[in-house]
């Protein structure tokens, strides 16, 4: 397969100047040459094909952002070679911006003031969409998600979802052959990811655009992704089918739960009993590690049920970060 | 270059700047604010002075000069050092950067709405009163021609200088201090808030060679001017002509040059 995005040993570094404390250290720092220089991404290779959806998974700071403004062509690399659709996209941005869509999870690029549908009506104009092009493609949205009601209220009155969704079909609406989607899930609630997420898988699976998604949330990689690239201090760390990494991960969850009493106590007792889990607990919590391979929550919150009175439970999936440190310590094979 | 690209920017900036109804009311309360201390401020100067004529300007000349003035700073004043900064500032800079046109060109268009329903809301009202009121000092004729003309120049000027501060942004991430600096030359040194007859030899002769001037000073006293011959009328349009070329080219250069710099914060 033909890949859309190429890209061979990028880095990219920044010049910060170290800052010192205090008054005394703010004033030194006016006049202060004392640059120091941050490596944001290290050394990155990855080719990614037509119609692929990528997780691009790593803790805050890992570089995931500068990544994806170097294959936007905002910012350029340091070194290495990027190619986004056999453009060098920092020296064709614009060029390059008429073949890509852009999602920034907490900024809009909807007009505020305007309803939706002025916005949607000057990306038509912007991007020169033809008009079959633009009635089909508000056909197809209309298909997926009731966007009529939508589609005359000003941005600056809607709701953080509805204008996530907006954004989301304000990038697809010139027909991009990549989207780059970051943090889109941020902030929303429960039945709105689930909506988003639809949208997102739809739209992907019509009109066979790449999508690129940054996430800290595995809920949206689980629904989404195939392919999971994951990075941490600008360094590549995995980059492999997402089945794969569940060995590390995928059935592990930890139950939290409540009871009344002392509960160091009741976590050696539950240590007895249950002895696949790992159990520890809190001043709030007792926490039991699952592995769902072996034994299901369900199975275990069944079991405990009979012994203790639960005042209260929670339910962990494990987060970027777990799998991150589980990768670290245990290595990719 | 494809206008409707374009032309849909003019068309929502006009949408957009009809939806703030009391910012346009506050602005025109602003305003006569200001021309009221004017009003009064060059009453005392006139009173102080035992001729009707200063610098070959009547009471009623400075005050036609100055009225429109402010009506023309109403559409001409725009916050685009202030949107650049911010916008750099939030990192929404990126998105209008992936827009698929040049910034610059985008910021431009963008902004051109308000030129436009400005023009009509703030200048033309303005412009109709004084005359009805003077009964007729300013003169009507092939002049609004050359003022239209000389006020579209005057626009990229403005737009380029303003422009060009904005990039100074990139570098400095802070923007209060450079925006009032630029804003207090520009009043000043473009016969703004004092027309240029009352400069001094010296600095007039400097001033009417920089930029700043073309903003203000050229448009006005090309309207007030009932029959200028036509070496003024050239010399004005021509030397606005060469500041609008040369500040669009420096603005450009600056700004894609700079932009290799940016260090948008990225996390």
């Amino acid at each position: 397969m033909e890949p859309i995005i190429e890209i061979k040993n990028v880095v990219k570094e920044f010049k910060v100047l170290n800052r010192h404390e205090g008054l005394k250290g703010s004033i030194r720092d006016l006049f202060s040459r004392d640059y120091k220089i941050v490596r944001a991404v290290d050394n990155i290779s990855m080719q990614i094909g037509q119609g692929e959806i990528v997780g691009y998974l790593g803790p805050n700071g890992a570089g995931k952002s500068t990544t994806i403004k170097m294959m936007t062509g905002v910012l350029e690399p340091t070194s290495g070679e990027i190619l986004v659709g056999g453009n060098v996209p920092y020296r064709n941005r614009t060029k390059n911006a008429q073949e890509i869509g852009v999602v920034f999870g907490q900024r809009s690029q909807l007009w505020w003031a305007l309803p939706l549908i002025e916005s949607f009506k000057i990306l038509k104009d912007i991007y020169q969409i033809p008009d079959a092009d633009y009635d089909a493609m508000l056909n197809f949205y209309q298909s997926l998600v009731d966007i009529e009601p939508l589609l005359h209220k000003p941005v600056r009155q809607m709701s953080l979802g509805q204008r996530t969704l907006s954004d989301i079909l304000a990038a697809f609406l010139h027909n991009p052959k990549i989207v780059f989607l970051d943090e889109p899930t941020i902030g929303l609630d429960v039945s709105m990811k689930a909506k988003i997420r639809t949208l997102i898988h739809a739209l992907n699976e019509q009109k066979h655009t790449t999508v690129i998604l940054t996430t800290h949330d595995m809920g949206d990689v689980d629904a989404l992704c195939r392919r999971i690239v994951i990075i941490d201090k600008g360094k590549m760390l995995y980059d492999n089918d997402i089945s794969h990494l569940k060995q590390f991960f995928g059935s592990y969850r930890t139950l939290k739960i409540r009871i009344k009493g002392d509960l160091k106590q009741y976590a050696e007792e539950i240590t007895g009993k249950l002895p696949e889990c790992s159990v520890s607990a809190d001043d709030e919590w007792v926490s039991i590690l699952v592995d769902e391979s072996k034994s299901t929550v369900m199975h275990v919150l069944d079991k405990l049920q009979k012994d203790y009175k639960i005042r209260d439970m929670q339910l962990e999936e494990i987060s970027t970060e777990e799998v991150i440190k589980k990768i670290y310590e245990e290595g990719v094979k | 270059m494809k206008l409707k690209k374009y032309v849909t920017l003019t068309r929502a900036g006009i949408i957009e700047s009809l939806q703030f109804r009391m910012s346009f009311l506050i602005m025109v309360i602003g305003n006569l604010l200001y021309l009221t201390v004017t009003y009064f401020l060059w009453k005392a100067i006139y009173a102080s002075v035992d001729t009707d004529v200063v610098n070959g300007m009547t009471f009623t000349d400075t005050l036609i000069y100055l009225v429109l003035a402010t009506a023309l700073n109403g559409f001409l004043e725009m916050y685009l050092v202030w949107d650049i900064g911010r916008s750099i500032q939030s990192g929404k800079i990126v998105l209008d950067l992936l827009k698929p046109m040049p910034y610059r060109r985008y910021l431009f268009w963008s902004y051109s709405g308000s030129f436009a329903t400005q023009f009509l809301f703030t200048f033309l009202p303005t412009f109709i009163i004084v005359s009805v009121v003077t009964h007729g000092a300013i003169p009507l004729g092939i002049n609004l021609l050359w003022f239209v003309l000389s006020v579209v120049l005057a626009i990229v000027i403005n737009y380029s200088i303003d422009f060009i501060i904005g990039t100074v942004c990139l570098y400095t991430e802070s923007i209060w201090g450079i925006n009032i600096m630029k804003q207090v030359v520009i009043l000043l040194l473009s016969g703004a808030t004092i027309p240029l007859a009352f400069f001094p030899d010296g600095l007039r002769t400097v001033v009417s060679y920089l930029p700043f001037q073309a903003i203000y000073n050229a448009p006005l006293s090309l309207l007030l001017h009932a029959d200028p011959d036509m070496q003024t009328v050239c010399t004005t349009l021509g030397l606005q002509a060469f500041w609008a070329f040369a500040l669009t080219l420096i603005s450009t250069a600056f700004w894609n040059r700079s932009l290799r710099q940016i260090t948008v914060n990225g996390g």
